[in-house]
Formats: C-alpha cells, structure tokens, sequence
C-alpha cells in the first residue's frame, strides 16, 4: 500500500498541470457541496425553529377527517376540517407531561369582497384567542401600525405581506382604525402613487369552506399591522383575528351559540318542514349582498367566547417541552387521542411544502453538485485514461517484472484517491471554516427572499457530520467512478507493450 | 541440468490478413547458470524467443518449459508469478520507474513479492554496491547517464535473486565502452550469482562475452558457433 502511495503522489507530483486541473475541480465540488450542504441545513433548522416558535408549534391536532396532513398551505387553498370536541380534547392535552403549550385555532381561507372590483380576492385567516395567542407565541411578531388586540377584543391583524398584496389586488392600502399612513411602511408602488392613496380601515371577508353553506359576510374593522419577525414570506400570508369573528365568518359554531339558550318559539321554527321555508329568507335584510352592507361585528365578543373550552376549531398547536422525543410523544398523543376523531401530526406534514423545502432546495443542489462531479469525472477520467496510455512502457515494464493487474489497478485507484483526499479534502475543510465563519459576521436581512433562503433573520449556516459525511461519500464515489475507465485502461497494457515499444 | 526447454516453439503474429511467422519450431535448451547470446539480424525472431522463454508473449504451438513448470497452459496471474519470482528483465531502454529512485526502483520486484521494507533495502543495499552505484542511491532515473540507467536495470533484474536473467540488446543503446562495462557487470554477477543469463545482439562485439551464441534467423536455429 505504502509502495503504491508513493508511486501515486509522486505521479501526481510529477504531472503537476494535470494534477492541479482535477484538484481544482474537486476542491470546487467538496467546497460547493460543503457550504451548500451548510446553507440548507441552517435553512432547514432555521426554518424549523421559525414554524415551531413562531408560527404552529411542534405538533398540530388536525381532525380525522382532513385528508391531507398539510394545512398550511394547502392545494388550491382546500378547506380545512373542522375540530368540533376540543372540549374533551383539551383535557388530554393537559394531561400529557410532554406537552408544554397548546393553542387551539381556527384556519382557513376568506373571500376578500370589495365594491370596488368584481374579481374576489382572498386571505388566509388564522382564528385565535390573542391572549392565548401571546403566551404561546410571545415574540413571533411586533405589531407596526395600531396596537396588539386586547384578550377577547374583535380584532384583525394585518401582516404586511398580506396588505402588499391587498394593495397590488385591490389598489387599497389597509390602515388600523384611527391610525395615519406611515411612509417608510409603504410599499414602493404605493409610496409612488402617495397623493391618491385609497385608504381603508376595514375589510369585508367571506369565509370558504368546502362542506357548510353557511359562512358569512363579515366586515373586520383592521386593529393593527404586524410584520413577522421572520419568514413573514410564508406566515404574512396569515391575517390573525380573533376566534369568535373567524367562526362567524367561517359559519362555525361560536362559543356564544354553543352557550344559548334556544328558546321554546325558535325551536318550534327549527322544527318547521314544508314549503314555506324560503319565505323565511325572503327578505333583503336578512342577505348582505355587497361589501358595503356586511354587518359591523359587536365591538366585543360575548362573555361566552371566553369559555376556551367551546366552539369549533380547525387544529390544536402543540409545543412540546424542551429536548422531548417527536416520534415517541407524537406516538403517544395519538395514543391518547383515539377514538376523539382527531389525529396529531407533526409540524413539518402540517406546514406541507414549506416543511419539505429545505429537503427539496438540499436534493436540488445535491443535483447541482454531482452534475458538477459529473463534469469532474469526465475530465479526470479523460486525464488519467491519457496519462496510462502515455505511461505504458512503464506499466508494461512494471507488469513484466512481475506487477499484478491489481497493483496497475491499485495505482491508478491510489492516484485518484490521493488527489481527491488531497484536493476534496482541502475543499471539505474551506467549507467547513467558511460555514463556521459565516455566521460570525452576523449577516442578518430583512428581505422576505432571503429569509427564506436564510431559515430565519439570520444567514446562519450550520453543517452536521451526516452533511460532511455525504460530502465525503460523493467524493469516494467519484473517486472510484473517475478511477474506473483509466484502470480499466492500464490493467490491459501488457508487458509486450512495453516491449514492442522498447 | 536444463532449466529452460523448448520444443517445436512457433510464434505467428497476424498483420492484418496475413499471418507472418516469427518462430517456425525452434527447439531450445537451456543449461542452469548458463551465459547465452542470442544472434541474428533484425526481425530474425531473437526478440520473439525472449518474449516467448520471459512469458511476456506467449507461442502458437509448441512446448516451453521454465524452471518445473510448461508456461503455455497458465494463467495470466501464475504468468506473472513466475515473472515476479523466475525470470530478471532487462530491456533495451532500460524501462525504469521514473518517480522512484535508484534503490527504489531496484527495490521494486522484492516489495511486489511482499517482502519486507528492511528486507527490500538490505538487499538492494547490497546490488546497489555490486553494480557500483551507491552514491546515487537517492538519484532518479533522469538524473543517471545511459550506462548508469543500465546498471539499475542489471540491480532490479537480479534482486530478486531469479532462476533466469533476460537481456534484449542491452548494450543498443549504449556506447561501446559503456556496452561493454555492462557485459562485463553482466558476466561478473552470472558468476557471483550464478543466475542464467541469456541476451539477444546482433552487434559481434558483444560476443566475445558469451559462453554459449545461438544464431536464429527467419524464425529458425542455425548453428552454435563456437563462443569467441
């Protein structure tokens, strides 16, 4: 081994130009594949921190009969099933020792209805308790325009992603109740278009979903603009009101109905069958038709929404205690939740493509790199498959002094192998310093984009030894790619070669 | 006692659609600790029988036997077994390893064999000494004159201490006082190590130093003339 080491870097030596040729380009793999293996993980981790801190939590309680796990964003915005027994549900929750928080919420999507327009637009609305809503994401957000709503107050909180968008839709700029145009808040189209900005301080939305008939027109009066601390990309798409108005909206049971007392008259007319029905809907008063008659809500909730216990929900956010086993208390929870139609899931199924994208952008640039080894194996292979044809009176001298096949082979596999350990090596180490630098420079964005790409506020890569083992599993695989032709080549030069050369 | 016999050897090589015979039943014996010179013009088949009796190339027909062993019937590993462990080379222009160095190169066929590094050099130590070389022990091959280059050849040829040492023109490329200092090498070390040298010339000089001359020509043994 010792023998063939030493021919092999003394080769390398001695065709120094070659060398360099392939040791560049297997130092920019390993360096490519390196940083980029650390960029994503950060991403990833950043990204998994920011779903989990600052959005949906660890787990999320999704009904029996939502059939796919994603609700974040889901397809073509699919409503999402309803929770109808979180009353029983919470009581589980509570007695779980893994589970740290929960927070139950409702989510779906909303028709965005404007006089001003025939085409709705739409947002996401994510219905919760604000006070509820504060301890389990204490810092996710920091509120620009207006104030935080109160506990139990009616409310809608516009992030400023959704109201780019709203205004890029409808032309409209969204303004908190009593509150004045902030121009470093505007955006660039907007600020243009300053002097004949149409301002709104409230918005009308229909809630969407797939199995009731029953939503609603509701005007929300816009309490405040908040921005995302991060990934305001993906959450800002989220309009955050407070969970009675949602369940009017969305058709849901409130707390407040599930709290009254139907008297015995309206009982009777719930009884009533026949065709006298429709007369009962005949009159104008009781449809809003435009935007403009959606009725204003009650400037507070009834004393009823405050009994956490009732309504209806969408889905449960769970965080679970620090360092606890996802697998195991996932596995338990469902245990303790069966037969209560709902199922736990966990954030990365919940938050759909978003969850996967880390692993999509890594398989990407796993891609990017073996095309970029794939070059690298084509050259090497090139040159070494050059560089033993040239070589032949002295393989062939070297196999008639009694050289093996598997010597030549372990010759060239050696050269090979030298240049990757050497240069790839050299690679690995550059992106493992430039990883564990990089984030000493505390590079921090704010653009939505390179949130994204950065998992977070922060650019802060950071690399596992699965990451550097990957790395270094590429470069031995095309160690012995780039090894294989060439050898192939040398082991059939024979000694008459060198002979007949001679 | 023989260590190399040859029966009926015939060696035909095929250039293109015809079949050009380069050996056309040579029968050959060789005696142990023998100094054999092959003779013959160009392309009369000396080359050819050292190719054939080294296992470099192998015969159409006929029977070659080195050492116990029929060499025609083998594999290409027990091939080079025999090569590795019967049978020194040392070619014309002098074929040595150019990233190794003197004692390295001459230390080459032992670390094949798997001896020992201290091994390797002790004897190679030694050869280097013999073939006088010893102050360039650390030189590469481009470093040495043509002559010197030879002697490394010589050193690797018979480190391994083989049963046969094959020798195709080794004094070609070579000046004749050079030629004939690695004759002389050549003859001391069949006498010191009593290993069976056998090299091919067509240059009459180089005959004065052999013990045995066979004369081929167009594939076929002529006569032994009578050493000089």
């Amino acid at each position: 081994m010792n023998l063939i080491l030493t021919i092999a870097w003394r080769n390398i030596l001695r065709h120094k130009g070659k060398s360099l040729v392939i040791g560049v380009i297997l130092f920019t793999g390993a360096f490519l594949m390196t940083v980029g293996n650390g960029v994503i993980s950060g991403m990833a981790a950043g990204i998994e921190k920011n779903i989990i801190d600052g959005f949906m939590g660890d787990l999320v309680l999704i009904s029996d009969a939502q059939k796919s796990d994603n609700i974040l964003l889901p397809m073509m915005g699919a409503s999402i099933e309803p929770v109808t027994a979180y009353r029983e549900i919470k009581g589980i929750l509570a007695a779980q020792p893994y589970v740290k928080r929960f927070l139950p919420v409702g989510k779906n999507l909303a028709m965005v209805l404007d006089e001003s327009t025939t085409a709705p637009g739409y947002a996401y609305l994510l219905g919760a308790d604000f006070g509820e809503y504060r301890k389990m994401f204490p810092d996710n957000f920091t509120v620009l325009e207006g104030s935080y709503p109160a506990p139990g107050e009616r409310a809608l909180l516009v992030p400023t992603f959704a109201r780019d968008e709203f205004y890029d839709f409808y032309n409209i700029w969204f303004l908190p109740a009593g509150g004045r145009v902030v121009k470093e808040n505007l955006k660039k189209e907007a600020l243009a278009n300053f002097p004949t900005l149409n301002l709104s301080t409230s918005v009308v939305m229909m809630g969407m979903t797939s199995g009731l008939n029953t939503t609603n027109d509701i005007r929300f009066p816009v309490t405040g603009i908040n921005r995302y601390g991060a990934l305001n990309q993906i959450f800002g798409h989220f309009c955050l009101v407070d969970i009675e108005s949602y369940r009017e909206c969305l058709g849901y049971f409130t707390a407040a109905d599930m709290a009254a007392q139907v008297p015995r008259e309206e009982k009777k007319l719930l009884e009533l069958e026949g065709s006298d029905l429709d007369s009962m809907f005949g009159g104008e008063e009781m449809i809003v038709s435009t935007a403009k008659k959606a009725p204003k809500l009650k400037a507070e909730a009834p004393k009823e929404a405050k009994l956490a216990g009732d309504g209806v929900y969408n889905a449960v956010f769970i965080k679970l205690n620090e360092g606890e086993d996802y697998g195991k208390a996932l596995k338990e929870l469902n245990k303790a939740l069966a037969g209560k139609g709902v199922r736990a899931v966990t954030w990365n199924k919940a938050s759909g493509p978003i969850g996967g994208m880390a692993l999509i952008i890594k398989g990407a640039l796993f891609l990017f790199v073996m095309l970029l080894f794939c070059v690298a194996v084509i050259i090497i292979v090139n040159t070494l498959t050059m560089a033993a044809l040239e070589r032949a009176p002295e393989i062939g001298m070297m196999r008639a002094i009694g050289a093996q096949k598997t010597f030549i082979a372990g010759m060239f596999l050696g050269e090979t192998a030298v240049l990757s350990a050497v240069f790839g090596g050299l690679g690995v180490l550059a992106g493992i310093a430039a990883v564990k630098i990089i984030p000493l420079l505390k590079i921090n964005t704010k653009n939505d984009m390179l949130q994204l790409l950065y998992g977070g506020n922060f650019f802060n890569p950071l690399l596992s030894l699965p990451d550097i083992a990957l790395t270094a599993l590429q470069l031995l695989f095309v160690t012995v790619v780039a090894a294989l032709y060439p050898m192939r080549v040398a082991v059939n030069i024979t000694p008459l070669d060198a002979v007949s050369r001679d | 006692m023989n260590i190399i016999e040859i029966k009926g050897l015939k060696k035909d090589y095929p250039l293109g659609d015809t079949i050009v015979p380069a050996l056309r039943g040579v029968d050959l014996d060789v005696a142990e600790g023998d100094f054999m010179s092959i003779i013959g013009p160009s392309g009369s088949g000396k080359t050819t029988l050292l190719n054939v009796i080294g296992c470099i190339d192998s015969a159409t027909a006929g029977a070659v036997r080195v050492g116990e062993r029929d060499i025609t019937a083998l594999t290409d590993r027990q091939i080079t077994e025999i090569r590795l462990n019967k049978i020194g080379f040392i070619f014309q222009t002098f074929n040595l390893i150019p990233v190794l160095d003197v004692i390295e190169n001459i230390e080459f066929p032992l670390l094949l064999m798997k001896s020992s590094a201290a091994e390797a050099r002790g004897r190679a130590d030694k050869l280097i000494e013999e073939v006088g070389l010893r102050e360039y022990a650390a030189h590469r091959p481009a470093e040495l004159s043509g002559g010197q280059r030879q002697r490394v050849a010589i050193a690797r040829a018979l480190v391994t201490n083989p049963d046969i040492v094959l020798a195709d023109e080794p004094t070609a490329n070579l000046d004749s006082v050079t030629g004939a200092s690695i004759l002389e090498l050549m003859r001391r070390m069949n006498e010191l190590e009593k290993t069976t040298f056998i090299f091919s010339t067509h240059d009459a000089n180089v005959l004065k130093y052999a013990r045995r001359i066979v004369k081929i020509k167009d594939g076929l043994i002529e006569k032994e003339p009578a050493p000089a």
